[in-house]
């Protein structure tokens, strides 16, 4: 049933990549839904699902956007695996700490990103602070809403819906 | 995916370390065919295979939706240049409607216009306000009176010929006795043979040519214009033409007259303000 709720969400991310592409090509420059649904997902404190939420999320993305095939694939496994390792210790709950988690994440996936460039492509790019606040800020609004929605559709809180202890 | 998931929980850190090692050797791999000019691997056309249905899928949602709402749109506007056309249509017609008016108007009186300055006397133009050639007595009543210079026995014409005389005169209006009336008289000729007669009015919407003597050459189709001795009509204006001429029972013919003015369908006239023979000189006997 979780990996169903994943699949379906992955779904609702890539169709929302493909709209924002049509209508607003710039915009998942500002705002990435593959990273709220893996942060989500591991949020449960599900190490192992969370690494295959990330790959699984990243691959698409990486499909459908044109950077070196596994870049976000990378970043948001180790997001997976962080969000999930910190929750299968610390049980963070509700939508601010979501939202928190998402800002977090957003920074971390852009940091690993800039390295991961800088090391494969043998080039220095530039890192844009700003653009990356903006990022992280949308994002974790984005992903605050969608948590609230996703309160009010569960039965049972949101995170719980998808945790299942890895030990 | 669940299978895999509940057997290899139990070292997800090295699982991890695996996972990402692959993912660097991916990268590694799709970043050196990029420079090799291929943009794809293999792995990652799989993946957009798998998945390509949904940015199909939105796409097409997204086409539709916009050939839909461009549909509309351009139903719209057509329902809304329909309408302005249908309006200018209709504006057009009306238009044209009153060019046409204006048009058989202008002929009309360029008509009358160039048959007035045939006449040396003033003139006036005036619009026939009321027609009555039901009964006996076939007059027109006119929009100009004596304010306009109208006197009684003022000959009264159209670019046809003639049509009567002024009987009576208020301010602005005046009474027309027509030529077919059964009491008018006008002395006539007919124009080839310049023989002379008196014209009368049958009452019925033709008239009649009195005095013309049954050995006179008269023939059907012959003109017969005013002859100008009545003290009332100018000499030479067109009256009708001769329908029938047929012996009579006496010394005279039984003329027929078709007059040249269809009464019907008098609009604007002519007012021709005739010098008045004095009644002094009428009166007078030597």
């Amino acid at each position: 049933m979780r990996w169903l709720r994943f699949t379906i969400g992955l779904l609702i991310a890539l169709t929302l990549h493909s709209l924002l592409d049509s209508f607003y090509p710039n915009a998942l420059a500002f705002f990435n839904p593959y990273l709220i649904l893996v942060v989500y997902y591991s949020m449960g404190g599900n190490l192992v699902g969370a690494i295959f939420a990330g790959i699984a999320a990243g691959l698409v993305q990486d499909a459908y956007s044109m950077s070196i095939f596994g870049l976000h694939a990378f970043s948001l496994t180790v997001i997976g695996y962080v969000v999930a390792y910190i929750n299968a210790r610390l049980v963070l709950r509700g939508t601010l700490m979501f939202g928190a988690c998402l800002f977090g994440s957003v920074i971390v996936n852009e940091l690993v990103i800039f390295v991961l460039v800088n090391i494969l492509l043998k080039q220095r790019i530039e890192m844009f602070e700003q653009a990356m606040i903006v990022k992280a800020i949308f994002t974790s609004l984005f992903g605050m809403l969608v948590y609230q929605l996703l309160t009010l559709f569960l039965r049972e809180e949101p995170i719980e819906a998808t945790r299942r202890p890895a030990y | 995916m669940a299978v895999p998931v509940d057997v290899i929980p139990r070292r997800p850190t090295l699982l991890f370390i695996v996972v990402l090692s692959l993912l660097f050797v991916l990268m590694s791999l799709s970043s050196r065919t990029r420079y090799v000019g291929e943009t794809r691997t293999m792995f990652e056309r799989t993946v957009m295979t798998i998945f390509s249905p949904v940015p199909k899928t939105v796409n097409w949602i997204g086409q539709t939706t916009a050939d839909m709402y461009h549909g509309y749109l351009d139903m719209r506007r057509s329902v809304n240049e329909n309408l302005a056309l249908h309006r200018k249509v209709i504006e057009l017609t009306t238009e044209n409607l009153k060019l046409r008016q204006s048009e058989g108007d202008l002929k009309r009186l360029r008509n009358l216009l160039g048959y007035a300055e045939q006449f040396s006397m003033p003139t006036t133009m005036a619009q026939a306000i009321m027609l009555d050639t039901s009964s006996r007595f076939k007059a027109i009543i006119v929009d100009r009176g004596s304010n306009a210079g109208l006197q009684i026995n003022d000959a009264v014409v159209n670019a046809n010929g003639l049509i009567g005389r002024v009987v009576l005169t208020t301010k602005d209006m005046a009474k027309i006795q027509l030529i077919i009336d059964g009491n008018s008289s006008v002395g006539v000729l007919i124009e080839r043979t310049r023989r002379q007669g008196i014209l009368r009015g049958d009452g019925s919407g033709g008239a009649q040519l009195y005095d013309i003597p049954s050995l006179a050459d008269v023939q059907p189709g012959d003109k017969v214009l005013t002859a100008g001795i009545d003290g009332i009509y100018p000499k030479g204006i067109p009256v009708g033409v001769i329908m029938k001429a047929e012996k009579g029972q006496d010394l005279f013919k039984n003329i027929a007259v078709r007059p040249s003015v269809d009464f019907s369908t008098i609009e604007e006239v002519l007012v021709l303000h005739t010098r008045k023979i004095p009644g002094e000189v009428v009166r007078y006997t030597p």
